[in-house]
């Protein structure tokens, strides 16, 4: 329906031009998104979001600041969103303006300092492959290279294989060029005076500390435009160089980096191993990777992976494969690791010091994974994390779930549990996919130099179906029961519950104070009120941004 | 497959970017990472072909007028595939060019046509050739004196099929001649089908005119079959795509070359020797319907199925086409063969080539954005430094030749058979 | 007053006598000096509390406190009267070290000394800021973002400093970061094995954030989690000397980008003499001695294999310093690499190291790119030369920061402050370094007294930004008014 004036459309015509915004019927209806269809820690549902009032593409900040100050004129909700991946880039009701941010493509590598400024539609893998002419490379969140880097460092939590050695998407951050909801633009750090990029921090107490959180507010607090990011050595070549035939491409890369899947006995001696790992400064990259398949198929999976004659039909013959069958039960307990060294020594010593975690923690290298075409598999798998749509192969539907601890030994304690539960529900249900339990796939470590990890069970349902998209959201319900008598809090499938509701809408701010005066700590969530007052007052963002109201906070006892 | 079949399709689409780029394995720079002409133009979600599964939910549930943008939406798609690629590298059970087309036969069956469409159909209809303003008489005017046998008349071992764009267009006539000229001088016993040659019809299936393309094509078959023809060269890779891909479905079964095959195999066979140098550095265009579309057809019949749960296969294994295994080889051992080129290449070659521009009937409907689209493509060859770009197919050429970069420069275009010829 | 303070604190926990007040009226910086209305010890967070909410209530400036002196920042020092001094130095407990997850809590009174020591016994040691002085707040150390020595592990900026304990300036109290979202109880959150590891968050606001560099204008920190790493088994420091820092910077740039070195920083032979000499005669002779531009390169094995990492980080290092036609050695002219390790990583003695030269100084830092550095050092002396200040002195010190990405560049300026003419002369030399810096682009990260009107002047929107914050978190404008541009 048009709720927009048409004076009003043209004010916002007047700002892109007339190439570059759209109030076409379908058009608008294309950017309504099923959240079964994508990801978002809060579904899966079947209710689309709300249909936007028009579509609008701006290619300066000057633009976006213009849209946004129009929206504060008129009271229009707005988001941004570039990739249109998550649920979470799209508007939540129905007087809304929904920007695409794919017009905003420039970057610049400042080589010498390992810094990158870029805008919203510079993706992880055209940087990496562009910072890798220079000998430097980033971290790419686990959402994969398709992401963009403004997004997922400004809007959400982005840790990633590499975090490990390279910190997490808000440990890179440096300076923000950013819109904020009330129209005004904020220069973070050393930025604001005009000094350059290169720090995110102060002046004094630091501004960027409004704009991201752990969280990241998920684009409901205006609009970063252009941001620098820290980059990282890249002990290779100018560019991966790769062979094979699609899909199952493969790097060649030189002998100083080395993939392994390391596998342990125990869960016991696996969390003991990763918490050595953190220490140590010898990773170049840490991912529980090929589990995110299933634990009774990984091995049939990584098969198929890197056989371009191979597909799903494959698995069950594969796993019957006696030989495949023996690797995978070896691999049951196992994570991939990378390392990159950037001398001869620094490889050996490395190399070495993996050695001596395996030898003190009873694990191995997986033998089906030295294979050399899986081995450059998966470093080029692992370093460009190409392939994310993986999360979606079985069928079409994929959320993550549990997520346990970011301790790895609580995780350890009760991985098998969570499998257990797992397991049930694809033995009694139709829902998900039938793959053994353990699907859980994760980060070594989700901030530099270790500490705590992050994991997700993957579970893989038909986005088509019903039956299997309620099927799975029931399940859901029941790991966060599990999760919840555990005392290990919300279940990552459920994370962004709260932020938006199961119809597509954003929560009202009645809603949003019966949820969040019921947390530990709801200060966290009033002084969240407070700060959208000051620089949302007009509410336009959406409740990504999760506030308790001030009246609601003085009625808890 | 009508469009309320890909409804499965189109709910399992997971939004995730993919089709808008080259396989991020083979991404080098964000200048030339993407894959998409429709949505690059466009810019808006919904030119890409995540964007035309949504508009495909939205059509069959009517949620949306079929407005003039949404005729636009579907018609620009340049049915070049590289979205099909890049979206199989990790979806297994997705067909996003085969929808798209279902979305132009959607298109077309409700009425949705442009007028430029009109016209070539009516040409096809009338004149049996999609060019506008050609007639059938002159179809073999570029063959005048070559003396070739008519397969009606004298069997031969090979059937030279030029396509339309080389026998009407008159700069491009030359290279029909000289391919042919190539293979008898290697001493292959060549013919053509005469006036029974006719239009592939593939530019109508890439335009969503079904009923059209199977009418032609099924009197092609029964002619080919008629002339006995056994074995097919052709310079055009949108013929050669139509005839092994799309003809095969519909029961043809002779061997398909495209003319890069044939005169590989013959220089392999010592029948064709180079003799003089072509200094020259080159880049090579891989053609969408030569490379990642020049795959064979395979037979299949089986039904969908679900093991595990919820895990979508079918029964038996269906084909996959995702260009792994098309002709990318061939024309590069050709140019690697000619003594004096270097080949330098581009950053998006093989099953993963940036669309000429012409493809889906584009050239003629939409004509400023298949400029740009051959424009973006010359930029991505000057940046390799190349004196000249080739290619082997006449609508990648003709598209290219008048194309300029992003600065206004121009370069060189040749077919592969032109820098053959000159090394003879 | 005075009723009311010792009814919250303790009769014996409330001063304000002359000698007291005098010793919080002013530091050594050039701030004006403004006497307290009185000293507040407080024990705990409750008393903090009370004291804040109380603040509120009587509109009462409080100017928290947690380190020993000498101060010379500014940031101690009432800027308005009728302050309430805040004094939490006395907070000395460390309420946990956690071995496996390598992290600590300390109280604000803790000092590096006494943490290190603790820490030790544990088989871990706290990242450091340069030869703290002895009496320095951990706490205020890492809240206030001193640079640590190791940028390679410095992943976030902020590191190591991890959660903490809030009361903020409108007395409500919270915990930051993960241990904001689990119950306000860090033994039952111990008991969850939950460590208060990330800082960040918990959800949409970074809280500690509204805390580092915030010179005690948003809120009382009453305890902080630091990360903290393995402690070396063999810890090694190797010197690299040079005549002109340019011949240095190339080095560094390569070294850090290989990811090589624990500890490495560059610094002028006048910073490193300081350093390293007890007495103004011993500065002397250093000087004479030292290279003039020296880079130190920490090299540590911890844990795994300490050996083999130490011996593969020596021989590629100084490989690389060798490219760069320089020398690593275990010792130059006039030091040891293990002295200098000693120097940099232990607090200073009793007298503060910096003041061993002629009993005072004033430091100019801010954050730049070591590319950017000479222009700053030409400035600096240039203008030192123009006021009459003997260039010798200067002390330079470069830290790179956020592994690399940045650089810490501060300039020592010793002098006697018992000198009229002196003071007289630094003073000047001080602004209008200061100013001029600022207008080269230097960015004053830490904007104490001066710098912070230089800095918020050229980045309004900033200053803007961080006024609607101060009136979220401190709505009465009690928290150290007259810090940071008043906002």
């Amino acid at each position: 329906m048009t709720l927009v004036k048409e004076e009003i459309y043209q004010e916002f015509e007047d700002v892109v031009g007339k190439r570059n915004i759209s109030r076409d019927a379908a058009i608008l209806e294309s950017y309504r998104v099923i959240p079964a269809q994508s990801s978002d820690h809060r579904g899966p549902y079947l209710q689309k979001t709300p249909v936007p009032q028009m579509v609008i593409l701006p290619e300066t900040t000057e633009e976006v600041q213009a849209i946004v100050r129009l929206c504060n004129k008129y009271g229009i909700q707005f988001k941004a969103s570039t990739t249109f991946w998550s649920v979470a880039g799209y508007i939540g009701g129905d007087y809304a303006v929904q920007l695409d941010m794919r017009r905003m493509k420039k970057f610049e590598i400042d080589s010498k300092n390992m810094i990158a400024v870029i805008e919203p539609y510079v993706i992880a893998g055209a940087l990496q492959a562009e910072t890798m002419k220079v000998g430097l490379t980033i971290n790419i969140p686990g959402v994969g290279c398709s992401s963009s880097v403004v997004a997922s460092t400004s809007g959400w939590v982005g840790f990633g294989p590499t975090s490990i050695s390279m910190g997490c998407a808000s440990e890179n951050l440096l300076g923000a060029e950013w819109v904020l909801p009330n129209g005004e633009i904020l220069r973070t750090g050393s930025l604001g005076a005009g000094s350059g990029w290169f720090c995110g921090e102060g002046p004094g107490p630091s501004t960027r500390g409004i704009l991201r959180g752990k969280q990241g507010t998920a684009g409901s607090f205006g609009i970063c435009t252009r941001m620098s990011i820290r980059l990282h050595p890249w002990p290779g070549p100018t560019f991966i160089p790769t062979r094979g035939l699609v899909p199952a491409y493969k790097a060649d890369l030189p002998d100083n980096f080395k993939a392994y899947t390391l596998c342990f006995p125990t869960w016991d001696a696996y969390a003991d191993a990763v918490n050595r790992l953190h220490q140590n400064d010898i990773l170049y990259l840490g991912h529980r990777q090929f589990t995110m398949f299933g634990r009774d198929i990984k091995t049939a999976m990584i098969m198929i992976l890197n056989d371009p004659d191979k597909q799903l039909a494959d698995i069950p013959a594969l796993c019957e494969d006696p030989y495949l069958k023996e690797q995978n039960e070896k691999m049951k307990i196992d994570i991939q690791v990378i390392i990159a060294g950037t001398t001869k020594r620094d490889t050996e010593y490395k190399e070495k010091a993996l050695n001596k975690i395996l030898e003190m923690t009873g694990g191995w290298k997986s033998e089906l994974m030295m294979d050399k075409d899986l081995t450059d598999y998966v470093l080029l798998y692992l370093i460009r994390l190409g392939h994310k749509n993986l999360n979606f192969v079985m069928c079409g539907g994929y959320e993550g779930n549990f997520g346990l601890s970011p301790n790895v030994f609580v995780s350890a304690s009760v991985m098998e549990e969570a499998s257990a539960l797992k397991k049930k529900w694809e033995d009694e249900t139709n829902a998900i996919a039938a793959v053994g339990g353990d699907s859980d796939m994760g980060s070594i470590c989700i901030m530099g130099g270790g500490g705590s990890t992050g994991w997700e069970f993957f579970t893989h349902f038909d986005s088509h179906e019903t039956a299997s998209v309620k099927g799975t959201a029931d399940f859901f319900n029941a790991t966060q029961e599990w999760m919840s008598e555990k005392g290990l809090g919300v279940d990552m499938g459920k994370w962004n519950q709260s932020a938006r509701r199961p119809d597509g809408y954003f929560y009202t701010q009645e809603e949003q104070d019966e949820m969040f005066s019921k947390l530990p700590q709801p200060l966290v969530t009033a002084y969240q009120y407070k700060v959208r007052e000051a620089f949302n007052p007009n509410d336009l963002c959406g409740s990504y941004y999760r506030t308790l109201s001030a009246k609601k906070l003085e009625q808890i006892p | 497959m009508p469009l309320e079949d890909f409804r499965p399709m189109m709910d399992r689409c997971s939004n995730c970017l993919n089709c808008k780029w080259i396989p991020f394995d083979k991404v080098k720079s964000m200048r030339f990472g993407e894959n998409c002409p429709s949505v690059c133009y466009y810019n808006f979600n919904t030119y890409s072909a995540r964007g035309r599964f949504r508009l495909g939910q939205i059509i069959l549930d009517e949620d949306a007028e079929y407005s003039d943008e949404v005729t636009k939406v579907v018609h620009s798609c340049m049915t070049c595939g590289a979205c099909d690629v890049a979206c199989k590298v990790c979806r297994y059970n997705l067909e996003p060019l085969d929808h798209n087309i279902a979305l132009k036969a959607d298109a077309v069956k409700k009425g949705k046509i442009l007028p430029e469409q009109q016209v070539m159909i009516q040409a096809l209809k009338d004149e049996k050739t999609m060019i506008p303003g050609a007639v059938k008489a002159n179809r073999g005017d570029w063959a005048k004196g070559l003396g070739l046998k008519d397969s009606f008349k004298e069997k031969a071992e090979v059937t030279f099929f030029p396509g339309c764009k080389y026998s009407y267009d008159k700069k491009l006539q030359g290279v029909a001649r000289s391919a042919v000229e190539l293979l008898l001088d290697a001493g292959v016993d060549v013919g053509t089908l005469g006036e029974a040659e006719t239009c592939c019809a593939g530019r109508a299936h890439q335009m969503g005119f079904i009923n059209e393309f199977d009418e032609r094509a099924d009197a092609n078959i029964k002619a080919f079959k008629i002339a006995g023809v056994k074995t097919i060269v052709t310079p055009c890779s949108d013929c050669y795509h139509t005839f092994k891909r799309l003809y095969a479905m519909r029961g043809l079964d002779i061997e398909v070359l495209h003319i890069v095959e044939y005169i590989d195999r013959l220089i392999s066979e010592g029948k064709i020797k180079f003799t003089k140098s072509v200094p020259m550095t080159v880049t090579y265009h891989d053609p969408c319907h030569l490379g990642r579309q020049g795959e064979q057809y395979i037979p299949w019949e089986g039904k969908e199925k679900k093991i595990l749960n919820q895990i979508h296969t079918w029964d038996p294994k269906r084909p996959r086409y995702n260009g792994a295994y098309g002709i990318y080889d061939a024309p590069r051992n050709i140019l690697n063969a000619i003594p004096g080129i270097k080949l330098v290449e581009m950053e998006r070659i093989r099953e993963n080539s940036w669309c000429c521009g012409a493809g889906g009937g584009c050239s003629e409907t939409y004509p400023e954005f298949s400029a740009w689209t051959a424009g973006e493509r010359i930029t991505e060859a000057n940046s390799t430094g190349a004196e000249a770009l080739v290619t082997a197919c006449p609508w990648c050429e003709s598209n290219f030749a008048n194309a300029v970069d992003e600065n206004g420069k121009k370069i060189q275009v040749f077919d592969i058979i032109e820098l053959v010829r000159r090394a003879l | 007053m005075k009723e009311k303070l010792i009814q919250l604190v303790g009769k014996e926990n409330v001063a304000g006598d002359a000698e007291t007040l005098a010793s919080f009226a002013g530091d050594k910086s050039f701030s004006k000096s403004i006497e307290p209305r009185f000293v507040v010890k407080v024990k705990n967070a409750a008393q903090v509390q009370k004291l804040v909410k109380w603040a509120n209530e009587t509109k009462t400036p409080l100017v928290p406190v947690s380190s020993g002196g000498p101060h010379y920042r500014g940031d101690t020092v009432p800027s308005v009267p009728e302050a309430v001094i805040v004094d939490l130095s006395g907070m000395k407990k460390i309420l946990s070290i956690n071995r496996t997850h390598r992290v600590a809590i300390v109280e604000p009174g803790v000092t590096y000394g006494e943490l290190q020591k603790a820490l030790e016994k544990k088989g871990l040691t706290l990242p450091t800021s340069l030869a703290p002085r002895a009496t320095k707040s951990v706490l205020t150390s890492v809240l206030e973002t001193e640079p640590r020595l190791n940028s390679l592990h410095q992943w976030c900026f902020l590191d190591p400093l991890r959660c903490v304990e809030v009361t903020w300036g409108d007395g409500n109290r919270m915990y930051t970061g993960e241990a904001g979202g689990s119950t306000m109880d860090l033994g039952k959150q111990w008991a969850q094995e939950k460590w208060q590891l990330e800082p960040t968050g918990p959800m949409m606001l970074d809280f500690y954030r509204m805390l580092t560099g915030a010179q005690g204008t948003m809120g009382i920190v009453t305890w902080a989690s630091v990360k903290c790493e393995i402690l070396p088994q063999i810890h090694k420091m190797y010197l690299v000397p040079a005549t002109k820092l340019e011949d240095l910077v190339d080095f560094a740039y390569r070294v850090i980008r290989l990811r090589f070195s624990d500890e490495f920083m560059l610094m002028n032979g006048s910073y490193l003499a300081s350093l390293l000499g007890k007495t103004p005669e011993e500065i002397r002779a250093l000087r004479a001695e030292l290279p003039q531009w020296v880079a130190l390169v920490g090299i540590a094995g911890r844990d795994l294999l300490p050996e083999e990492r130490v011996a593969a980080q020596e021989a590629d290092i100084a490989e690389t310093a060798q490219q760069f036609g320089l020398v690593m050695k275990s010792a130059v002219d006039g030091a040891r690499g293990t002295d200098v390790l000693d120097a940099v990583i232990n607090p200073s003695g009793e007298t503060f190291w910096k003041e061993s030269f002629k009993g005072s100084f004033q430091d100019i830092f801010f954050t730049t790119t070591l590319d950017k550095t000479p222009k700053y050092i030409d400035e600096m002396f240039r203008l030192a030369e123009e006021a009459g200040y003997p260039t010798s002195d200067i002390g330079i010190y470069l830290q790179p920061q956020n592994m690399g990405t940045s650089y810490h560049c501060e300039f020592t300026l010793p002098y006697d402050a018992g000198s009229a003419e002196e003071a007289k002369r630094l003073k000047k030399l001080f602004t209008k370094a200061s100013e001029e810096l600022s207008a080269m682009g230097a960015y004053y990260l830490r904007p104490y007294g001066i710098w912070s009107k230089l800095q918020l002047n050229r980045d309004t929107q900033s200053a803007s930004v961080l006024k609607d914050l101060k009136n979220i978190f401190d709505p009465s404008s009690i928290m150290n008014p007259g810090k940071l541009s008043n906002y």
